[in-house]
């Protein structure tokens, strides 16, 4: 885990990236940009984190991803790829070592149908807090993301397998994996309950060394997204 | 193009797909499940067509996709796929004739960052279609939509190259076509004055193989658009 304080507006850019590194621009907390952490860390990948500053970005960052979001990555030869699911992609195409996506194209598929899936279900881990930030009431919403887990816990029963890509960690559990990390965080922790296959995965998760690498403790989540809600992310908690 | 009116509630489900053939579940106006029979019309794969009525679903094809939507895939073996990018990028893989995605993980990633920035302006279409429905001022929306395509012109001027990809048709460029196509229908026909690169490259595409075998008359798309805005899409329209 990078103990880099971010860079903000005024910042000079870095230099180019070193020979046979990969550079992630990254932020500490985001569960979008540790996606790309979690692929670098289990594929064994020589990379360097530079941590960006969210509200105040670097102009030359924006030059570099004029969406100006976390994660990018930047490889020697200055090529720029940005969109957790795509660098994810990437370094699974480009470092052949420990392949995180199945090599059969239906397998492969199969994990991005699970992957759009997922992708519907975290708006929920954002809209849960912060409605019940300004009062509003969510009961309908943790309804729904409760039902959410059911179903991906039928689809572990399912499949009878310990992670969602069969019996050991494949890349849809590592692309999911960053919201269940703060499921504290998010208040949606109790969700867990009654999904016992799905809470098993968790634990089985917890003991994966790439994850154990790059998580936060859910106190660490807690302080950060506490700043997050009050309109005043503190990117460098902990630093 | 399938000259098959679509199967609604009630219907028989289809036997299983013949050894040799690939199924494509479509609607014959949907620009997604164009994207679909684009490709596999580009790559010569032998499929067979069943359109859906997507406002009265089959019962049997919410069991095969219960996000009920089209395009999907089914094989002889059952195995079903589905998201339109899904669709294209399964068949790209399975299918080696004719490589539609370029074989270098950069450049694919080039593609995909693409499409993610092109599936961000999807939105303005038809914010501005139901915008313009419910009697609101689109213009600032049009706005928006006239820099993104001014964006994409640029990128044809700056990589000097007829299509997205290089000098012939990719991906990218299919991915993109089916809205280019209905322009004229959505009245946005003008928010390509400004961008002549663009321009060229619509004539270009309206002269490749798959686009004149999946395309419809701006007349039947008219038409088509018509009934849809009225609440009452007319899936058969033409048969």
């Amino acid at each position: 885990m990078s103990a880099e304080k971010c860079l903000a507006k005024g910042s000079a850019a870095p230099g180019p990236v070193p020979k046979d590194y990969i550079r992630v621009y990254s932020m500490r907390f985001c569960p979008f940009a540790q996606r790309t952490r979690l692929v670098l860390k289990a594929k064994g990948i020589k990379y360097e984190t530079i941590n960006v500053h969210l509200k105040e970005k670097p102009e030359w960052y924006l030059k570099k991803n004029s969406f100006g979001l976390v994660p990018a990555l930047e490889t020697p030869a200055g090529e720029v790829i940005y969109e957790s699911a795509i660098t994810c992609e990437y370094l699974d195409e480009v470092y052949p070592e420990k392949k995180l996506l199945p090599s059969s194209p239906f397998a492969k598929a199969q994990q991005k149908m699970m992957l759009e899936h997922f992708s519907k279900v975290i708006p929920y881990f954002y809209k849960i807090p912060m409605d019940r930030k300004k009062g509003e009431d969510v009961s309908g919403l943790e309804a729904e993301l409760k039902e959410k887990f059911a179903k991906l816990n039928e689809d572990l029963v399912n499949k009878k397998t310990k992670f969602f890509g069969g019996d050991s960690i494949t890349m849809i559990d590592y692309m999911m994996w960053p919201w269940f990390e703060r499921v504290e965080a998010y208040q949606v922790k109790q969700f867990l309950d009654g999904n016992p296959e799905l809470k098993k995965w968790t634990e089985l998760m917890l003991q994966d060394s790439a994850v154990k690498a790059t998580m936060f403790s859910p106190d660490a989540h807690k302080a950060f997204f506490k700043t997050f809600l009050d309109g005043n992310p503190d990117f460098d908690y902990g630093l | 193009m399938s000259a098959e009116k679509c199967l609604a509630k009630g219907s028989a489900a289809p036997g299983p797909v013949p050894k040799g053939y690939i199924r494509v579940y479509s609607m014959r106006f949907c620009p997604f499940a164009q994207r679909a029979r684009l490709v596999l019309k580009a790559k010569g794969i032998k499929h067979e067509i069943i359109n859906v009525h997507l406002a009265d679903k089959p019962e049997w094809y919410l069991k095969k996709n219960p996000f009920g939507i089209v395009p999907t895939l089914e094989t002889p073996a059952g195995e079903v796929i589905y998201e339109s990018p899904i669709t294209c990028e399964y068949l790209d893989e399975v299918y080696p004739e004719k490589q539609l995605l370029p074989s270098s993980p950069f450049a694919k990633a080039q593609q995909r960052m693409m499409l993610e920035y092109f599936s961000k302006m999807i939105g303005y279409f038809y914010r501005i279609l139901s915008g313009r429905k419910n009697g609101q001022d689109v213009s600032g929306l049009e706005a928006e939509l006239k820099e993104k395509l001014s964006k994409l012109n640029e990128d044809l001027v700056n990589k000097k190259t007829k299509f997205f990809g290089g000098d012939s048709i990719t991906m990218i460029d299919y991915m993109m076509w089916p809205w280019f196509e209905r322009l004229e229908v959505f009245e946005l026909q003008h928010c390509l004055d400004g961008t002549p690169e663009l321009k060229m490259w619509t004539e270009r595409m309206l002269e490749d193989p798959a686009v004149k075998a999946t395309i419809h008359s701006i007349d039947a798309h008219k038409a088509f658009f018509k009934s849809y805005v009225e609440g009452k899409p007319d899936y058969d329209y033409g048969l």
